[in-house]
C-alpha cells in the first residue's frame, strides 16, 4: 500500500510557484529520501504534506485516505510524524519535560485537568524509557536550550517519533552535524524507525544512499527523477542538476 | 519541587499570621489585606495567560469588572441573593465573556490579540458607560445588601462585618489560589506552557492549540470573575472608573511582572509589594499610581524576572548545587 | 438646502475633520510599529502630553500660533527621551519587553499630568483668527474644522513628498520594512529609529494641539484617542500608511454618524468592524507583517 500519496500537487507563495505537479508516492515500510538543490521546494514540500500550508491545487493522501487541508493537530493523531529543519523544541522545558509532550499526546491525555501530572507514574516511566534509548537520559533535566547541538537535533527527532506514528517525516535531520555525529545519528534513526514508514530530506548524501530505499530528487519544485539509488545516481538529468554532486 | 513545598510552607506561616492580624492591628489593616488578596488572586488569574500561556493581555478588566458588575447587580435586584451564588455569579459573568471573546481571540497572537482585548476591555468599559439604566454609568451600582454566609441548620454569619467579611474573603482566595495550582500541575497545565514555548510544536503533537487556549482562557477569567465579586461585596460599590479602567487591565500586568511571571507565586509578591509600596506612598503623595508606574518601568528595565527572579537568583548563590536547579521553580 | 442636507454634509465634515486627526496620530503609530514590530501603547500620552503643553503655552503667551509650532516638538523631545532610554534597552527582550515598557511610559505621563497640571479639564478657546463660520452652500460650518482638515492635509501632503520623494524618505521607509537589511547596508540605524520616533510622535503631538479647541484638555484624552488609534492601525495593516489612512477616515465618518443616529451603539461599531476585519485578516487590511 502506498502510506502516503500526492496527486497533482502545486503551490505557490503570493505568484512564486514553489511546487509544481509533484506526483510522490511513499510505500508502506519503506526508507524515502527527498534530495535536490536548495531552493527546490523539499521543506514547502513537507510543509504542505504536513498540514503548515493547505496546497494551492492537488490532493494529498495518507493511509488511503484524503488529508488535503488538514491541519498538523490532525494529522498527527492519525499517525504523522514530523521533524523540523531548525530545531524546533520547548526551549524552556527539560529534556524530560519535552519528550513527556510527546507521551501525552500518544496516551491521548489532552484536556485533563484532574491529576497530578508528576504524579502520573507510567507516564513517568515511558518517558524515561524513550529518554534512555535516544541516550539523552542524563540531560534528563537539563533545559532544552542547554543542550549541545547533537543533543538537541536528538531531541528534535524523537520529538518526531514520540507520538509513534506510522510515518516520520524528517527535516535535514543531520544539519550542522560533525561527521561523528552524523554517523551517531544514523544509527539512532535506523533504530527509531524500524517497522515504520519514514521520508528525509537530506543534503549530505553519505546519509541517503546509506538509509534510503529510494530517492527522490526535487528541482526548481518539481520532480527531476524518483527511483532506486543505484538508478538515481546514474541518472543524466540529475547529475546535470547537481554538478555531480553524487560522487559517493 | 523542594522549592514548592517551601513557597507552601512560607504561605501557610503567612496564613497563621494572617489570622491574627485583624486582631493585632484593627480593622483598617485587614481591610488592607482583605484588598491585597483580592488583587492577588486577581494578578494570579492574569499570570494564567501571561506567565503560564505567554499571551499578553490588556483586557483582563473585562473579567474583573464583568464579574463585579454581575455580582452587584444580582444583589441589586434580585431580594434574597444568597452569598456564594453571589460569588459564583462573579465567576460565570466572567467565563461567559471569556465564552464569548474566546472564538476571535484564539485566533490571533502577539500585538493582535494585546490590540483585541484592550479593544475589547475597552468596549465593556463604555457599554457600561452608557447604558445608565442598568449600570448606574459612571456612579455605578452601589448600596446593595451583602448577604450572610448560611448554612441552614448549623450557622449564619453576618458578612456585613469586616472581621467576618475578612476571613470568608481570605479563604475564598486562599481555595481559589490552591485551585488554579493544581490546575498549572495537571497535564493540560504542562500543554499550556508547552504553548507560550512553542505553539507550533504543540500543534504538531497532535494536541488543539486554540481549544487549550480558551480553556486557559475561561480558568483564567472565571478566578478573575471571583476576585472581581469579592471586590464587589467589599466596597459595596462597584463603578465603570473602579473597576474596568485600562488601569485596571495594566494593573494585573504591573503586579506579576513586578513579582515575577516565571512563578506561580510571582503575581502575589507583586500585588504584596504594590499593596505596601500603597499605604507608604499614600501618606506622602495622592499619586501612588505615578510611584507605581515607575517602578514598573524600573523592573521592566533592570529585573524583568521580577522579584521571584530575585529571590531565586539569590537562593542560587547561597546554595552550592549546581545552577541546574535553578530552573526547577521556573513555571514548567 | 434643507436641514437634513445641511445636517449631513456637517456631520460629514466633523468625521472627515476627526478622521484627519486620528490619522495624524495613526500615521505616527504605524510608523513606529512598521520599523520596530511593537505597539507604543504610549503613543497616545504624548499626544496628550502635547496637548497640556499647549494650553501651559497658551496660558504663558496667549499665541496659538506658538503652542502649535512648539508643544508638539517638546512631545517629540520626550518621544526620543524615551525611545532613546528606555524602548533601546529592552529591544533584547522582545516584543512582550517593548509593549510592557510601553505601558508603563503611558501609565508615568498619565498621572505625570495629574499630578503636574491637575486633574480639571482646561478649555481651550478656538483662536481668533480661525473663529467664525464659513458658508457651504445654505451651511454655517466653523473655520476651525475647516482649519484642522486643511492642516491635516497638508502635513499628510508633506509626509508623503518626503516619504517618497527624497532619499531620506527612501531610507525610512527601508528601515520600517527591513530594519535589519538597512541596518547590514550601513544605514545607521539607530539615528533612523530616533528620527522615525520623534516625527511620528510629533505628528501626534500636532493633532494634541490641535484637537484641544474641540476636546478640551483632560486625562482622559489619551485613552480615548488612543484606542481609535490604535483600532486604526491594528485594522489597516501594521505599517501601512494607506490603510491607516483609509480606517481613519472611515472610522471618522462612522463616529460621527454613529454618534448622531445610534449614540449607544457607536463604540460597539467600531469594535464589530475591528473584529470582523481581524476575523479575516489578522495583519489588518493592508498589513503584511506581524
Amino acid at each position: 500500500m502506498n502510506i502516503m500519496e500526492t496527486k497533482g500537487l502545486y503551490h505557490d507563495f503570493k505568484g512564486l510557484k514553489v511546487l509544481f505537479d509533484v506526483n510522490l508516492e511513499i510505500k508502506e515500510g519503506e526508507r524515502h529520501a527527498i534530495i535536490g538543490p536548495n531552493g527546490a521546494g523539499k521543506t514547502t514540500l513537507f510543509n504542505v504534506i504536513t498540514g503548515t500550508y493547505e496546497p494551492s491545487k492537488g490532493h494529498i493522501f495518507f493511509k488511503e485516505r484524503e488529508i488535503t487541508g488538514f491541519k498538523p493537530h490532525q494529522l498527527t493523531r492519525m499517525g504523522m510524524g514530523r521533524s523540523f529543519q531548525i530545531t524546533s523544541t520547548f526551549t524552556r522545558l527539560t529534556a524530560f519535560q519535552n519528550i513527556r509532550m510527546g507521551v501525552l499526546s500518544k496516551r491521548g491525555i489532552r484536556f485533563n485537568l484532574f491529576q497530578l501530572l508528576d504524579g502520573m507514574n507510567e507516564v513517568t516511566e515511558e518517558t524515561d524509557q524513550i529518554l534512555k534509548r535516544i541516550n539523552l537520559y542524563g540531560e534528563r533535566d537539563v533545559p532544552a536550550s542547554a543542550l549541545s547541538y547533537g543533543k538537541s537535533r536528538s531531541l528534535e527527532i524523537s520529538m518526531a517519533l514520540a507520538t509513534d506514528p506510522d510515518l516520520v517525516m524528517l527535516d535535514e535531520p543531520t544539519a550542522g552535524m560533525s561527521v561523528d555525529e552524523t554517523r551517531t545519528a544514523v544509527k539512532l534513526i535506523r533504530k527509531l524507525t524500524e517497522g515504520k514508514t519514514m521520508v528525509i530530506i537530506e543534503h549530505d548524501m553519505d546519509v541517503v544512499f546509506s538509509l534510503a530505499d529510494r530517492i527522490t530528487v526535487l528541482h526548481l519544485g518539481a520532480i527531476l527523477a524518483s527511483g532506486a539509488p543505484d538508478e538515481i545516481k546514474d541518472n543524466q538529468a540529475v547529475k546535470d542538476a547537481y554538478l555531480g554532486e553524487l560522487e559517493v | 519541587m523542594k522549592q514548592n513545598l517551601l513557597n507552601w510552607i512560607f504561605l501557610a506561616a503567612i496564613v497563621i499570621i494572617a489570622a491574627f492580624i485583624p486582631m493585632i492591628f484593627g480593622i483598617y489593616y485587614s481591610n488592607v489585606i482583605v484588598l491585597f488578596s483580592i488583587f492577588a488572586l486577581y494578578a494570579v488569574s492574569y499570570n494564567l495567560l501571561l506567565g503560564y500561556t505567554g499571551l499578553l493581555s490588556f483586557g483582563h478588566a473585562m473579567f474583573f469588572g464583568g464579574g463585579a458588575y454581575a455580582t452587584a447587580l444580582a444583589l441589586t435586584h434580585i431580594p434574597g441573593f444568597p452569598l456564594l451564588l453571589a460569588l459564583l455569579t462573579g465567576g460565570l459573568a466572567a467565563v461567559f465573556l471569556a465564552l464569548i471573546v474566546s472564538p476571535l481571540l484564539v485566533r490571533v497572537s502577539g500585538t493582535a490579540f494585546a490590540m483585541l482585548t484592550l479593544a475589547f476591555g475597552q468596549l465593556l468599559y463604555v457599554i457600561c458607560l452608557k447604558y445608565r439604566e442598568v449600570t448606574g454609568g459612571e456612579d455605578g451600582v452601589g448600596g446593595f445588601p451583602i448577604p450572610s454566609l448560611n448554612i441552614p441548620g448549623i450557622v449564619s454569619i453576618e458578612m456585613t462585618d469586616p472581621l467576618k467579611y475578612y476571613y470568608f474573603a481570605l479563604i475564598v482566595v486562599l481555595l481559589s489560589l490552591f485551585i488554579m495550582w493544581f490546575f498549572t500541575k495537571t497535564p493540560f497545565g504542562q500543554i499550556v506552557v508547552s504553548i507560550r514555548d512553542n505553539a507550533n510544536r504543540v500543534d504538531y503533537l497532535g494536541f488543539k492549540v486554540p481549544h487549550s487556549k480558551a480553556i486557559v482562557f475561561i480558568v483564567s477569567g472565571f478566578f478573575a470573575g471571583i476576585a472581581g465579586a469579592l471586590y464587589a461585596m467589599l466596597q459595596d460599590l462597584v463603578s465603570t472608573d473602579g473597576a474596568l479602567t485600562v488601569y485596571m487591565s495594566f494593573f494585573p500586568i504591573m503586579m506579576a511582572f513586578i513579582g515575577g511571571i516565571g512563578s506561580y507565586f510571582g503575581p502575589i509578591y507583586g500585588a504584596a509589594i504594590l499593596t505596601i509600596i500603597d499605604e507608604v506612598a499614600a501618606a506622602y503623595t495622592e499619586h501612588f499610581e505615578l510611584v507605581t508606574g515607575i517602578i514598573f518601568i524600573l523592573v521592566v528595565l533592570f529585573a524583568p524576572l521580577g522579584f521571584a527572579g530575585f529571590l531565586n537568583f539569590v537562593k542560587i548563590k547561597w546554595s552550592a548545587r549546581s545552577s541546574h536547579q535553578g530552573t526547577a521553580e521556573e513555571v514548567s | 438646502m434643507d436641514s437634513t442636507t445641511a445636517m449631513y454634509i456637517a456631520q460629514s465634515l466633523n468625521g472627515l475633520a476627526y478622521g484627519m486627526l486620528l490619522f495624524l496620530v495613526a500615521s505616527g503609530l504605524t510608523l513606529i510599529f512598521g520599523m520596530m514590530g511593537i505597539l507604543n501603547i504610549a503613543h497616545a500620552s504624548f499626544f496628550m502630553l502635547s496637548a497640556y503643553f499647549c494650553h501651559t503655552f497658551l496660558d504663558m503667551t496667549g499665541s496659538f500660533l506658538l503652542a502649535l509650532l512648539v508643544a508638539p516638538l517638546i512631545a517629540a523631545f520626550f518621544g526620543v527621551l524615551c525611545e532613546r532610554f528606555l524602548l533601546r534597552k529592552v529591544h533584547a527582550f522582545g516584543h512582550i519587553g517593548e509593549l510592557l515598557i510601553t505601558v508603563g511610559i503611558s501609565l508615568v505621563i498619565l498621572e505625570g499630568v495629574k499630578f503636574f497640571w491637575g486633574t480639571e479639564p482646561y478649555l481651550v478657546a478656538v483662536p481668533e483668527m480661525l473663529n467664525g463660520f464659513v458658508p457651504i452652500v445654505d451651511l454655517h460650518y466653523p473655520v476651525y474644522r475647516i482649519f484642522v482638515i486643511g492642516l491635516a492635509l497638508l502635513i499628510l501632503v508633506l509626509m508623503a513628498a518626503i516619504l517618497f520623494k527624497t532619499r531620506l524618505g527612501m531610507v525610512v521607509r527601508a528601515a520600517v520594512s527591513d530594519a535589519d537589511m538597512v541596518n547590514a547596508l550601513g544605514v545607521n540605524v539607530p539615528i533612523v529609529f530616533m528620527l522615525v520616533f520623534g516625527i511620528g510622535t510629533w505628528l501626534a503631538g500636532v493633532a494634541g494641539v490641535i484637537i484641544t479647541p474641540i476636546l478640551t484638555v483632560f486625562p482622559g484624552m489619551a485613552d480615548q484617542v488612543g484606542l481609535d488609534a490604535f483600532v486604526v492601525v491594528v485594522t489597516g495593516g501594521f505599517g501601512s500608511l494607506l490603510g491607516a489612512f483609509i480606517v481613519a477616515l472611515f472610522l471618522g465618518e462612522l463616529n460621527a454618524f454613529g454618534i448622531q443616529f445610534i449614540p449607544k451603539l457607536a463604540p460597539v461599531l467600531m469594535f464589530a468592524f475591528m473584529a470582523i476585519v481581524l476575523a479575516f485578516k489578522p495583519m489588518g487590511l493592508f498589513g503584511e507583517r506581524e
